[in-house]
């Protein structure tokens, strides 16, 4: 019996090491989709000079879950009238953050994002936007750094570390 | 998404308790609405047709404004490029917003206005019928005389050009339809929005949006083929000598132009040349009574009045 206790306990926390370095794994990768999903935005309202509803649902065609859900809603969210689109805006970010591993830093950074967007003149629009993409790509670099750094140790550090308890529990 | 007695596309524009504030004062009014006029800081002004109407307990704040304009641009300023510098905004419906504020400019040019912090919109009316009158005094025959309508600002000039066009292209008692081409300069006759016209101006015509005039009229013959052309205020010298060359490809053109009165148009010295070639053989003179009716005299191309008489839209 005890050693089906501790075979289980061995596969949990190889299990929780193996999440902690799948959401360094994911962090990175959905960082760069919202950075590519701003260029997108960028590119559509300097060529169609589209209202940001049909921009919204071109960057969500183009970029993969879960950032093009969070497109998805915002462009389902201004089908009906809006008064304040900030809160829209606010309230897709929550979702986003939930459902994915992005961290509170970038969404601070998107939310200061979303307060500016659809407010300005093209040209400013577009400042705002390099603006967040070059605080994105920092963010992204030091992301990359942490998950070349933890990445493997987190996997192992899972196995070692329900071992070593199960070592001192006998 | 036509022009109606819906007053919606206007309230939507405002927040909530704003708009229910504007919906009550028009419903005292019997007169139609005619213009909402916006200062930030200062009570909301709505001017009737006889009267002018001030809600002194409540002012215009910098929300409301930022509210409008995001309802006006669907939440995407950024589309909003050349109406900032052209200082207006068609919106569905077929309404004009007018800004005004202040004027950012880069080597002479005008760029855009930032800070806007005047509106003034300006409710379309559509007046079918309205043209019905003049229409007999306009042709010869079956064709049409080249015409100018002369009046100063709301005699109705555009939206009796506007009538015009939709008789014309339609077709009307005996007389065939013809192929009608707009340019519309300031997008005040179809007012069209995103190229489709919010306004009844016949099946047959076509509409040039948001051109100059002396370009459009030119674009318009070469690959339309209009019978009819027609275009809102000519001033400059650059208008008058692309009407001069539409006439001679022999295309009929109706036009308007701000003035009180012939005399004073054939003033102006940008449009000596019009009156010196005996450009049109019809004027239409209006001016506006108390009543909503407009009142016109249709001269011919001597000088002497062919008829004159009120306008009611049926």
């Amino acid at each position: 019996m005890k050693i089906i206790g501790a075979l289980i306990f061995i596969m949990m926390t190889t299990w929780i090491g193996y999440d902690w370095s799948l959401q360094l794994q994911k962090r990175t990768k959905q960082l760069r989709s919202l950075i590519y999903s701003l260029q997108l935005m960028e590119a559509e309202m300097g060529y169609t000079y589209a209202p940001l509803q049909k921009v919204f649902s071109s960057v969500h065609e183009k970029t993969t879950e879960p950032v093009s859900y969070f497109y998805k809603y915002l462009q389902q969210a201004l089908t009906e009238s809006v008064s304040d689109f900030s809160e829209v805006w606010e309230h897709a970010l929550e979702k986003l953050l939930k459902q994915s591993a992005l961290k509170q830093e970038e969404a601070a950074i998107l939310s200061q994002f979303g307060k500016n967007l659809g407010n300005h003149t093209f040209l400013q629009q577009e400042k705002h936007i390099h603006l967040t993409m070059h605080h994105l790509k920092e963010i992204l670099n030091n992301a990359t750094d942490e998950q070349h750094k933890y990445e493997r140790m987190a996997k192992s550090l899972g196995v070692l570390a329900g071992i070593f308890i199960v070592l001192l529990l006998y | 998404m036509k022009v109606g007695d819906d007053m919606e596309e206007i309230w939507r524009l405002f927040p909530d308790h704003l708009a229910s504030k504007l919906k009550q004062e028009t419903m005292k009014q019997q007169n139609p609405l005619e213009e909402i006029r916006l200062r930030i800081g200062d009570a909301v002004e709505l001017i009737f047709l006889n009267s002018i109407v001030r809600l002194d307990q409540y002012h215009f704040t910098s929300e409301d404004s930022m509210y409008l304009l995001n309802q006006l641009s669907e939440h995407s300023l950024y589309r909003m490029q050349q109406e900032l510098k052209e200082g207006y905004i068609t919106t569905t419906g077929g309404h004009r917003v007018g800004l005004a504020g202040a004027v950012v400019t880069s080597s002479g040019t005008i760029k855009q206005i930032q800070h806007i912090t005047f509106f003034n919109i300006r409710i379309a009316k559509e007046m079918k019928g309205i043209a019905n009158e003049l229409l007999t005094y306009l042709r010869d025959g079956k064709t049409y005389y080249n015409t100018l309508l002369i009046g100063v600002p709301q005699t109705g000039k555009t939206t009796i050009l506007r009538d015009l066009a939709r008789l014309i292209s339609n077709g009307h008692d005996q007389i065939p339809s013809y192929k009608v081409g707009i340019v519309d300069e300031r997008s005040e006759i179809a007012a069209a929005y995103q190229g489709i016209p919010q306004h009844d101006i016949g099946k047959r015509t076509d509409v040039m949006d948001a051109c100059p005039k002396a370009d459009g009229l030119m674009m318009m013959i070469r690959s339309m083929s209009p019978d009819v052309l027609m275009a809102d205020e000519i001033g400059s010298l650059k208008d008058v000598q692309a009407l001069t060359e539409a006439m001679t490809a022999g295309v009929t053109i109706f036009s308007t132009v701000h003035g009180n009165s012939l005399s004073t148009v054939k003033k102006r010295p940008t449009l000596e040349k019009i009156f010196s070639l005996k450009m049109f053989s019809r004027y239409i003179v209006l001016s506006r009574h108390k009543e909503n009716c407009f009142s016109f005299q249709v001269v011919n191309g001597a000088g002497s009045i062919v008829h004159q008489g009120d306008l009611q839209s049926s």
